[in-house]
């Protein structure tokens, strides 16, 4: 497949949402709101429904069959595709400040979800604890602030310069022609980046967190009849294979006993459970032993690992930005104080008293 | 059902169509940001749209971290994060200075500053 939208449709649809957004944004006379907006989220909505109706072919250009076949986005994901696109344009478009904030945060929950609906739950929640916790309240805290007390005649007017957007139509011009073209390029663009494998994520990384695997078999009971391996040795197994582990049985009694168990049966190939009753395992017998899922490395493992053994220069970095916008921001927000010839040769006084009596 | 979708995606991440939705929705926040920046005269609602358009850079680092079926896409989410709040911070900051001196949010008011 060359583009997965025919680029004139495409921005078609855009210049309908164009139109639109043209006519949400606020105006000093009566403007049309909200059809403006319906006429944007129409757009977008469209644009949206024409990606979906895409369909991905049975095989590829040379014949061999397309792993991604059946790709397509869950259901949810337009739901929340259009939330998204709806409420930031209620942030643009909405007069009041502390009604686009809030509708910021719709965005940002809509945002989360589409996290959620690929399978990064950590960064899912973390946007929600950060974004919609943290910084939106400061924001909501210095619009309360910087918004002067209205007097009693005009409760419920808006200042001036909330009321009417600078040039919407310019604005809109040049917004969405960078929106026309990144969505172009990438609909040809995205076909065309390296074609991956087909495979699992995180299927070799359990072997650099053994640990997992270990817990996980004590809780189940596994080691009651075989013996337990060293950390590393465990690891060098995993890296051969991320799925069974082999360990030695030491005590077939225990072993025997310990089949009766469903959560360690389960685990074990049919044909060591065959052999038990028959004697086939004594000690010293090696059995391949499945990895559970609940062992697996899961998406929280996986951040983590990224973070501090491949990426933790970037880690370092954005603790030192944090710090330096901590002392930046305490610069800015002291408040100057001038003090007059006289007070400052008082203060002055009381400093050197000061120093007197504690030397 | 949603359980399993969940894992299913997880384990093996995206196809390219996919992908190109994510990448859609990323293009129209960023597009709206950029809408919003230039035509809105409040400070804070200009920095609220800048807020939109990291927004939107996240969600497309997603969309292509699960395609490649790495995590270097969520890293750099969090580094986008930090960046984030430390601007939200940094230009409340100057907000509230701003509007200490002329008591008014109005970018315009500023307009001496072009020189």
């Amino acid at each position: 497949m060359d583009a997965i939208v025919s680029p004139i449709l495409l921005y078609l649809c855009l210049a309908i949402a164009g139109i639109g957004s043209v006519l949400a944004l606020p105006r000093q006379k009566i403007s049309p709101q909200l059809i403006g907006g319906a006429i944007a989220v129409l757009g977008f909505g469209l644009a949206l429904v024409l990606i979906g109706l895409r369909s991905v072919p049975e095989t590829l250009s040379d014949g061999a069959a397309n792993p991604f076949a059946g790709d397509r986005p869950n259901p949810f994901f337009y739901v929340f595709a259009l939330i998204a696109i709806g409420s930031a344009l209620r942030v643009i478009s909405h007069p009041r400040p502390v009604y686009s904030a809030l509708y910021f945060i719709l965005t940002i929950l809509s945002s989360a979800s589409m996290y959620l609906l690929v399978g990064a739950e950590f960064l899912a929640f973390a946007l929600i604890i950060i974004y919609a916790g943290a910084i939106l309240i400061t924001y909501l805290f210095v619009i309360m602030l910087a918004t002067q007390a209205p007097s009693e005649d005009e409760i419920g007017e808006l200042s001036e310069y909330d009321a009417s957007a600078r040039e919407p139509l310019v604005a809109v011009l040049a917004g969405f022609l960078l929106l026309a073209v990144i969505a172009g390029q990438f609909s040809i663009g995205v076909t065309q980046v390296y074609r991956r494998e087909l495979g699992r994520a995180d299927a070799s990384l359990i072997a650099e967190i053994p640990a997992k695997v270990d817990r996980a078999f004590e809780r189940r009971g596994v080691y009651a009849g075989l013996g337990r391996m060293e950390l590393g040795e465990l690891a060098d197994g995993l890296r051969v294979n991320p799925d069974r582990v082999s360990l030695v049985v030491s005590n077939e009694a225990a072993f025997a006993q310990s089949l009766t168990d469903e959560r360690v049966s389960e685990l074990m190939p049919a044909a060591v459970i065959d052999a038990v009753p028959r004697g086939g395992i004594v000690a010293g017998s090696i059995v391949s032993v499945q990895v559970p899922n609940d062992a697996r490395a899961d998406n929280l493992d996986g951040v983590g690992w990224w973070l501090i053994a491949r990426h933790p220069m970037a880690l370092e970095i954005a603790g030192v930005v944090l710090l330096m916008a901590m002392l930046g921001a305490v610069v800015l927000a002291r408040r100057q104080v001038d003090l007059g010839e006289e007070e400052k040769i008082r203060a002055l006084r009381t400093l050197a008293d000061e120093v007197e009596r504690s030397s | 059902m949603t359980a399993t979708l969940l894992a299913s995606m997880g384990e093996t991440g995206i196809g390219a169509l996919t992908l190109y939705h994510y990448l859609f929705v990323s293009a129209a926040l960023f597009g709206i940001g950029v809408v919003g920046f230039l035509s809105r005269r409040n400070l804070i609602i200009m920095f609220l749209c800048t807020e939109m358009m990291f927004q939107a850079a996240g969600l497309a680092l997603i969309g292509f971290g699960k395609y490649h079926l790495n995590h270097t896409g969520e890293v750099f989410v969090i580094f986008v994060l930090t960046i984030a709040a430390a601007e939200a911070a940094l230009a409340l900051a100057l907000v509230v200075l701003l509007f200490r001196r002329k008591e008014s949010l109005d970018a315009s008011d500023w307009a001496s500053l072009r020189g």
